[in-house]
């Protein structure tokens, strides 16, 4: 519980120095409960999520970080590895291939590759999944596209 | 329900079908073993009898040469050790290398020196044993620790070959959450995710508490028998040793020192003369089946004449109702023991299945309702007969042990005989229990044996009729003759009767035995030569003397009860 928390002040005071050395990813801890942020994460360019800006939310357990944080989704994606209505996520090291030397931070990185690099063979959303899998590129984009100008866009006006 | 068991219809015939393909292969890689098996059957020294710590004596026929070595958990750290250590030293590696090398390689020693000496580099590469320090640092007094962030001293940090520095606390942590993880731990690697250096049991052993240590060097263990394609665990519960097969995949019949005798190869306890396939077969029929064939288990059914329900008790297959009615009939077709015991007319029949006669015009609907009705009578009665003589084999197991612990000592004291002259008596119950075994899956064989190969299937039913016959002579009377004498007040003549007649039976049954265990491993492939009609010949002498019983090689099936 202590080396956790010791791990995620250094995080923390790691994160405001470094605020403008990565501009993709914004992490912000909760007010009152240093286990508990979101991140906001620019779509990456080329992909239909570009130009949208999407909120994760971590829980990080007491025994971080010898074991990984969760991580969701709160803007909803349509992404073959992201689960549709829970935005849950299946990527490799939040789970068993976890390292303690990743940090909140190289886990929004490892989440804004899996969005420009979905796999369709381990889908938590079938319907993207089969898109990608039929090889229908074009469908896929466009529903991604959709939901991301949907959910994921700053309304004008 | 129709649709149901017409399905299972037809699955029979693929099920045959299967079985029939796979054992033509089996059975001649076979024949080798088959014949070497028992040749000269007058050698007593043929069957070793071992005694364990429960003092169950087990039989067991002697190979030509041991083709496996049961490992207590000593042996198999001593044998795991020695792997090692050899390893280390031929590819001058440490010994913490040398284990993550032979895990890698499946525990085998001579594949870890091929892929070595083929590339070390590559060898290296996979299983993360790094040449040498990776990470170069300028030599700062303090480094960061990967994982807490924390500044140490130089002498506050270890790492692994690669370099990357962690401090002890987060070491700690690191590994004890692996190892609470499971076996994984064995494939430990640096936490630094882009490197990949094998963190081995040197580290382990700095890092870890006693009992996580206890843990690891467990997962250790077991990998060495798991991932070794030639040991596997004893698969009787709570026994704790493994089986290392040395032989060239032909006989599979090991026996561990728990007094478990099972097949290696599938695992399932012994059931030579069958082969695995059939067993696998069967296995899943049956519990494809097991809600139909609940009744069967039932150990009460009416009796045939006066319908009053009758308990079975006892091992043997001859059941006798209460006082009133005495009726003696058999406990698997319900016919009348008069048809059984002594073969009247020279054909024990009670073991064949025979499908109803289906006469006259059946139109299709009818005839499909009728073979799915007789499919599940047909597995009903090798059910019933595999069934009971599990049972029946329980059964005098329990006997065979009272036999050695309690009764040998008690009929020493009535009759007046050192114990060792009533050694006849356990080894009777050795050979029943035995018998019991091979005759309950000479039943699955049967099931799968197709109805077009009806030579074939004659002989079998033949062989398997007088094995069994004999037996249930020789069960009823270490069964039930022997009562008198262990209750009488002092010694008797009859019992020197009834010690010749019970080595008799023992004798005769077992070369029954003998001969059908031969004829299955041949696949019944002496079909030709021995029609069952000419075997029929009778013998209708449970009593034979002494050696008198053992069947030659010329004597076969038919003759081997000479008086
Ligand atoms: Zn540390
Ligand atoms: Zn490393
Ligand atoms: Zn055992
Ligand atoms: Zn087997
Ligand atoms: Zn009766
Ligand atoms: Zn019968």
């Amino acid at each position: 519980m202590q080396a956790s928390r010791a791990r995620l002040f250094k995080e923390y005071k790691e994160v405001q120095r470094e605020k403008v050395a990565d501009p993709d990813i914004q992490l912000v801890c909760d007010d009152s409960n240093i286990f508990k942020w979101t991140a906001l994460i620019k779509g990456p360019s080329e992909t239909p999520f570009e130009g949208g800006i999407f909120q994760l939310a971590f829980a990080v357990p007491e025994q971080y970080p010898l074991q990984p944080p969760q991580v969701r989704f709160l803007t909803k994606i349509f992404h073959p590895n992201v689960h549709f209505k829970t935005g849950e996520i299946c990527l490799d090291i939040l789970k068993n291939a976890w390292s303690p030397a990743w940090t909140l931070q190289s886990v929004c990185r490892a989440i804004i590759a899996l969005m420009a690099h979905p796999e369709p063979d381990s889908p938590l959303n079938c319907d993207s999944g089969n898109l990608l899998r039929a090889g229908d590129i074009k469908g896929y984009h466009s529903m991604a596209r959709m939901y991301t100008r949907l959910a994921a866009m700053p309304k004008k006006g | 329900m129709d649709s149901d068991a017409i399905l299972s219809s037809s699955e029979d015939m693929h099920d045959a079908n299967d079985v029939e393909s796979d054992e033509e292969g089996f059975y001649s890689d076979e024949n080798e073993v088959a014949s070497d098996y028992n040749t000269d059957d007058d050698d007593v020294d043929d069957y070793v009898i071992e005694e364990d710590e429960d003092g169950i004596n087990m039989i067991q026929a002697r190979r030509p040469e041991n083709n496996y070595i049961v490992l207590k958990e000593l042996d198999i750290k001593e044998r795991q050790e020695d792997d090692i250590t050899s390893v280390s030293s031929v590819l001058s590696i440490s010994r913490a290398a040398s284990t993550i090398l032979l895990r890698y390689y499946n525990w085998n020693v001579s594949e870890v020196h091929e892929a070595w000496f083929a590339d070390e580099e590559k060898v290296r590469k996979t299983v993360g044993l790094l040449p040498g320090t990776v990470v170069q640092f300028a030599k700062p007094r303090e480094l960061m620790c990967g994982i807490c962030f924390e500044a140490f001293p130089r002498s506050r940090l270890k790492s692994a070959d690669c370099g990357h520095p962690f401090c002890f606390e987060c070491w700690e942590g690191y590994i004890r959450t692996s190892i609470n993880d499971g076996p994984g731990c064995l494939m430990l690697r640096c936490p630094d995710p882009s490197c990949g250096a094998a963190v081995g049991q040197d580290m382990i052993n700095i890092f870890a508490c006693d009992d996580d240590r206890c843990k690891y060097s467990k997962y250790l263990l077991r990998s060495f028998v798991e991932d070794n394609k030639k040991t596997k665990w004893c698969p009787a519960p709570g026994c704790e040793h493994a089986v290392n097969y040395v032989g060239d995949n032909e006989n599979y019949d090991v026996s561990c020192l728990c007094s478990y005798d099972f097949c290696w190869n599938c695992t399932e306890e012994t059931h030579r003369p069958v082969d695995c396939n059939t067993v696998r077969l069967w296995i899943l029929k049956n519990s494809a089946e097991s809600e139909n064939m609940n009744w069967i288990l039932a150990n009460s059914k009416p009796c045939p004449k006066c319908k009053r329900p009758i308990e079975k008790n006892q091992g043997c297959m001859h059941m006798t109702c209460s006082p009133a009615c005495k009726f003696e009939f058999c406990w698997l077709c319900l016919g009348a023991w008069s048809d059984h015991g002594e073969r009247t007319g020279g054909f024990y029949a009670c073991n064949r299945y025979e499908a109803a006669k289906q006469e006259g015009v059946y139109d299709e609907a009818e005839r499909r309702r009728e073979m799915a009705k007789n499919s599940l009578e047909r597995y009903t009665h090798y059910y019933e007969r595999w069934a009971s003589n599990q049972l029946s084999r329980q059964k005098a197991l329990v006997d065979l042990h009272q036999m050695q612990t309690v009764n040998m000592e008690k009929l020493s004291e009535i009759q007046c005989q050192p114990e060792s002259q009533l050694k006849f008596l356990s080894d009777a119950w050795q050979q029943i229990v035995e018998c019991r075994r091979v005759l309950k899956w000479t039943y699955a064989y049967g099931y799968y044996l197709t109805e077009h190969e009806n030579a074939k299937k004659q002989f079998f039913e033949y062989l398997q009729g007088e094995a069994e016959s004999g037996l249930e002579r020789l069960h009823q009377c270490a069964e039930k003759e022997l009562l008198p004498f262990l209750n009488a007040d002092g010694p008797s003549r009859e019992f020197i009767e009834f010690h010749t007649k019970l080595a008799g039976l023992t004798a005769v049954t077992k070369s029954y035995f003998e001969n059908l265990v031969r004829a299955l491993e041949n696949h019944l492939s002496d079909v030709g030569c021995h029609q069952a009609g000419s075997l029929a010949t009778s013998s209708k002498n449970g009593t034979s003397k002494g050696k008198g019983g053992r069947g030659k090689e010329t004597s076969r099936a038919g003759g081997s009860s000479r008086n």
